[in-house]
């Protein structure tokens, strides 16, 4: 006869109340379980969606990690088709990108804006990244890009220009002279950040290079593996890979990515509050329960301390009520989570695009068993936090006054 | 009123001087001033006197269930009062047993559940703890009745049920507060010849707070309270 078989008994001896309280339990871990697991799923896109903007690495200059320049590539990494050959070598590397930033002003002949450029390799930057989702007019770069671009819609609005038309880059090169090259307007990029979507201008590698007179020199290389477990052990493999051709940063994409861990502690802060607020429901609901439960049986409490039984058992029962409290309403709470989680993601409900993505996806709460497992672990230790102190009261009543409480 | 079965046993349990005082309200009230009293092995002591006149406290602090103001309670020897919680209930679940005007059943138990319940606290093993809960609920006439719950069972048969859990660990000493209080006057006698039975075959010692007459006629010692002190004493 242990404290669970006792807390069984009474419980099933208040069924309607116990049915109330599970079923408060139960909204709770279904509320806690869902929520967790959107905040899963929304930590997972964010990230997936960084990762395809920026890679899982990127090797640049020790300085460009923690300098602006001064001028055009001041901070490149020269030999940039050896480094991009070496880096590939590493066994869990599946893409390296060659990118040059640098800015400069582009002009239709009567107009001139300024803008913020991107070189790429196309092809392995189409097949790698998210451009293509942002193509909206127009189609992204073929081949090395030969003379033509793709812009922010922003970029091109302020401009007057469509695709097809003809437009004059300029900017300065390496050595600090001013350059100009003429480029045709290949397709339109729906940035969904408006500052880049007004500035963003992507040409082929060959065609900045001609530019900025940077042959053989990139801003840096954008790496991306075949799994983010990688990355230790691939940063490891690069620097030495990559020691031939001089002192490089290797930089994980979380220390770029200052936007992500903002949003994410955002989300956190936001979910952890409604979390609070839930738990802080069910404490009370159940706390009240727990003290109705100990006022109805102090007569009881004080015959068991009569027969013998120690403050410590009495406090166990009370406490192993809330725990039982907390499984049985966490059972149900998760067929609850199923159901409402279906329902959910058959609803074909559109949710606003997330950061760095162009368009709304379906919403889709993911089945994480963490998620539930941390619902299941909050509710028992809500309820066991719940049941102390009516438990530690009951531990400590008077015998005498419990046996002649009415 | 018949003697007691030995001359001059050794006491089991005893009370020195002991006095208690209850606030109510801004007053301090005296149950019990100045008492002392023994109890042997095996005796059969009736705790009479009116409403107000310190037996319940009296039980209550050679009982253990509460501490007095002043004074000792000792329990074969030992002296309870610097005892911790943990060693006072466990010298109530070994040596005592306690029988209460309402019964006190665990409502949630059934009969032979209750009076296994001492012996769980014990260590006792399932098997064992359920032969001889039956056992002894066949000592007092319900051994059949061993799987019914308390609120099935009527006001007699509850009050063997409670018998037979205040005997479950083999205690020295068995509490009784108006055990008969609640029962009819067939039901109560049948409830005293078994106590009387049990006193007898099993060498219990019993102290009884009553106001029942029958009670009292069927004790060892009657000790007569009056204003919580003890007027007297009589075989």
């Amino acid at each position: 006869m242990n404290a669970f078989s006792l807390a069984y008994r009474n419980l099933a001896r208040q069924r309607r109340r116990t049915l109330l309280i599970e079923a408060v339990v139960a909204f709770g871990f279904a509320a806690l379980a869902l929520a967790t697991g959107f905040m899963i799923q929304s930590f997972d896109s964010l990230r997936a969606a960084m990762i395809q903007q920026i890679g899982h690495l990127q090797v640049m200059h020790p300085s460009a990690a923690t300098n602006s320049e001064e001028t055009t590539l001041e901070f490149g990494i020269p030999h940039a088709v050896r480094a991009r050959a070496l880096a590939a070598t590493v066994p869990s590397v599946v893409a390296v990108l060659p990118r040059i930033e640098w800015v400069g002003l582009v002009t239709n002949g009567t107009r001139s804006v300024p803008y913020l450029g991107l070189g790429v390799d196309p092809g392995p930057e189409f097949a790698a990244t998210r451009q293509r989702e942002l193509v909206v007019e127009g189609s992204y770069l073929q081949g090395d890009g030969g003379d033509e671009i793709v812009m922010g819609t922003g970029l091109a609005r302020a401009l007057g220009v469509r695709t097809g038309d003809q437009l004059t880059l300029l900017a300065s090169t390496v050595d600090g002279s001013l350059n100009a090259v003429d480029v045709r307007v290949r397709g339109l990029l729906a940035i969904p950040i408006k500052e880049l979507n007004d500035r963003t201008l992507v040409g082929g590698i060959t065609l900045v290079s001609q530019l900025l007179h940077s042959e053989g020199t990139v801003s840096k290389l954008v790496v991306f593996l075949r799994s983010e477990r990688d990355l230790e052990a691939a940063s490891a493999a690069l620097a030495v890979r990559l020691a031939p051709i001089g002192p490089v940063a290797i930089v994980p994409w979380r220390t770029i990515a200052v936007f992500y861990s903002q949003v994410r502690l955002l989300y956190i802060a936001i979910f952890g509050f409604v979390n609070t607020v839930l738990v802080l429901m069910v404490v009370l609901s159940a706390a009240i329960v727990m003290t109705m439960a100990v006022a109805e049986r102090t007569r009881e409490v004080g015959t068991l301390r009569a027969l013998g039984t120690r403050p410590a058992r009495i406090r166990n029962t009370f406490l192993a009520e809330g725990v039982l409290i907390a499984l049985a309403g966490s059972i149900a709470g998760l067929v609850l989570a199923l159901a409402v989680r279906a329902a959910l993601n058959a609803s074909g409900i559109i949710l606003p695009p997330p950061p760095g993505a162009a368009v709304g996806m379906p919403i889709h709460v993911g089945l994480y068993p963490s998620a539930y497992l941390f619902g299941l672990a909050v509710m028992v230790g809500t309820m066991l936090l719940a049941s102390f102190f009516p438990a530690r009261r009951a531990a400590h009543l008077s015998i005498v006054e419990a046996l002649t409480h009415v | 009123m018949s003697a007691p079965r030995q001359s001059s046993p050794p006491p089991v349990l005893e009370a020195e001087s002991v006095s208690k005082s209850y606030r109510l309200g801004a007053s301090l009230v005296t149950a019990i001033q100045d008492v002392s009293l023994s109890v042997a092995s095996g005796e059969l002591i009736a705790l009479k006197g009116p409403s107000g006149s310190g037996k319940t406290t009296l039980l209550n602090l050679m009982g253990l269930l509460d501490r007095p103001d002043r004074g000792v309670v000792r329990v074969g020897g030992v002296e309870a009062e610097g005892l911790d919680e943990n060693a006072r209930s466990d010298l109530r679940r070994d040596q005592f047993g306690f029988v209460f005007q309402g019964f006190n059943l665990i409502p949630v138990l059934s009969a032979a559940e209750n009076v296994s319940y001492p012996m769980a606290l014990k260590g006792v093993g399932r098997q064992e703890r359920r032969r001889r809960a039956i056992e002894l609920l066949e000592s007092v006439g319900i051994g059949h009745k061993h799987a019914v719950r308390p609120d099935l069972l009527s006001g007699g048969e509850r009050q063997r049920v409670a018998i037979a859990r205040a005997l479950a660990n083999g205690p020295r000493v068995v509490f009784a507060d108006e055990a008969t209080a609640n029962l009819d006057s067939h039901t109560a006698d049948e409830v005293l010849g078994l106590v009387r039975r049990l006193n007898e075959s099993q060498g219990v010692a019993f102290l009884l707070a009553t106001h029942d007459p029958r009670v009292v006629a069927r004790a060892h010692r009657v000790v007569h309270l009056h204003d919580g002190r003890i007027l007297d004493q009589a075989p």
